[in-house]
């Protein structure tokens, strides 16, 4: 028979035990089960105070997190990638198909930087100072191209080119004569209050043609004084002869 | 390599299952810890480690033990990285108290101070016992005690705290 110490020890390391011999004890003695039930009131109130409510402050758990974290690693670098390949494509395909887009940036660039030679005028540049201009680039211009008012040799994109004032009827006409700039297509733009194109010229790079005044020339007009240009060329290098 | 659809499904059942036993593995690193946030901590780390050595899991059936012993190792490691070899209980239970007031009732409130107060060698089977359902075998194999050696640190675990509380114990007993 289990005496009372033992009991209210085991009893006391597990209240809600459920060994027969401490059932035996207990039901054969009153202060033991007196006992018991203070004890397990006890337990009640260890138990509630056990159960405390914790505030997560993490939702995700963090193997689910660092697998999302390497799922949005994939997928970011994957993004990455195809955001450089679509960026690299598209690039290209600027280049390739719309080449004058940033040289016209860069011709209206110029222009912009020098307002003297958008001067309206009657008066050519005497012809020994349109030779020396145009000799850098190997090229004379005929009588065909007008009324030169303007002539410089200027360094655009790390070469020396003609740059040229041509008056025309619609006014006058600056001219740049890009020996090193090799279009693909005809281009035209309009920016920055200016209207132009770019002529390529198989074998001679290209020719810039733009006016100041977009409303005082049409986009045919400019084509026309772009031709009229172009065709009064005449190539100094035999090489460069067509 | 486990990221196909397999890998997928297990991960999400395995997040599953310990997002289930979560609160519980959080109250019983509080109890262990005494210190919210540090039992968020080790439980994060450990469920993370157990994600790592899910394949040692064969029973899900088992996990909660499983996963209890990963915290209480990670806890042990926590404690020896932070080298905490003093404890300040009033400190402790100044910190927790907004938690440990928490209770409505005035009683487990004092209750919960008490527990703070009881020694971990005590304060952790009790928590096993009475918070995680463990039998006095379960708690030895646990704590690498011996079973009357349990008993013996739950009976002085429940006398203490009834010390604290102003209760007579009315047992003299020992294991």
């Amino acid at each position: 028979m289990m005496d009372h110490a033992r009991y209210r020890m085991l009893i006391g390391a597990d209240p809600r035990s459920s060994d027969a011999e401490l059932r035996e004890h207990r039901e054969g003695c009153p202060e033991c089960r007196l006992y018991t039930e203070q004890l397990l009131r006890f337990e009640a109130r260890l138990e509630r105070a056990l159960q405390v409510d914790i505030p997560t402050r993490a939702e995700v758990l963090p193997f689910a997190a660092k697998a999302a974290t390497r799922d949005a690693k994939s997928w970011r670098w994957m993004a990455i990638a195809a955001s450089v390949i679509f960026g690299v494509v598209v690039a290209a395909a600027v280049w390739i198909a719309l080449p004058g887009t940033s040289l016209a940036a860069d011709v209206v660039a110029h222009m912009a930087g020098e307002p003297e030679a958008w001067k309206l005028t009657d008066v050519a540049v005497p012809d020994a100072a349109l030779e020396d201009v145009l000799r850098d680039s190997k090229l004379r211009l005929s009588a065909a191209a007008g009324i030169v008012s303007y002539a410089a040799s200027c360094t655009f994109r790390g070469h020396r080119v003609p740059h040229l004032v041509v008056q025309t009827p619609s006014g006058p006409v600056t001219v740049m004569v890009l020996v090193h700039e090799s279009v693909g297509r005809h281009t035209q733009f309009d920016e920055q209050g200016y209207r132009g194109t770019i002529v390529p010229m198989p074998g001679h790079g290209s020719i810039a043609v733009l006016m100041q005044d977009p409303g005082a020339a049409h986009a045919r007009d400019l084509e026309h004084i772009a031709a009229q240009v172009r065709d009064s060329i005449v190539w100094l290098d035999p090489d460069l002869r067509q | 390599m486990n990221d196909g659809s397999g890998g997928n499904q297990r991960r999400t059942r395995f997040q599953a299952l310990c997002q289930s036993l979560r609160p519980d593995l959080l109250r019983f690193a509080y109890w262990l810890c005494r210190d919210h946030a540090l039992a968020e901590d080790v439980v994060q780390e450990s469920m993370l480690r157990a994600w790592k050595a899910r394949d040692s899991l064969l029973d899900e059936r088992a996990a909660k033990p499983w996963l209890l012993t990963i915290i209480r190792r990670e806890y042990a490691r926590t404690f020896e990285r932070k080298r905490v070899i003093t404890e300040d209980v009033d400190e402790l239970v100044a910190k927790q108290e907004p938690m440990l007031a928490a209770a409505e009732e005035q009683d487990l409130s004092e209750m919960r101070t008490a527990l703070f107060k009881l020694p971990v060698a005590y304060r952790e089977p009790l928590v096993l016992q009475v918070l995680m359902g463990y039998s006095t075998a379960e708690i030895a194999r646990e704590l690498d005690l011996s079973g009357p050696a349990v008993l013996t640190r739950l009976f002085r675990a429940r006398q203490q705290l009834r010390a604290a509380l102003g209760e007579d114990d009315g047992a003299d007993g020992e294991a």
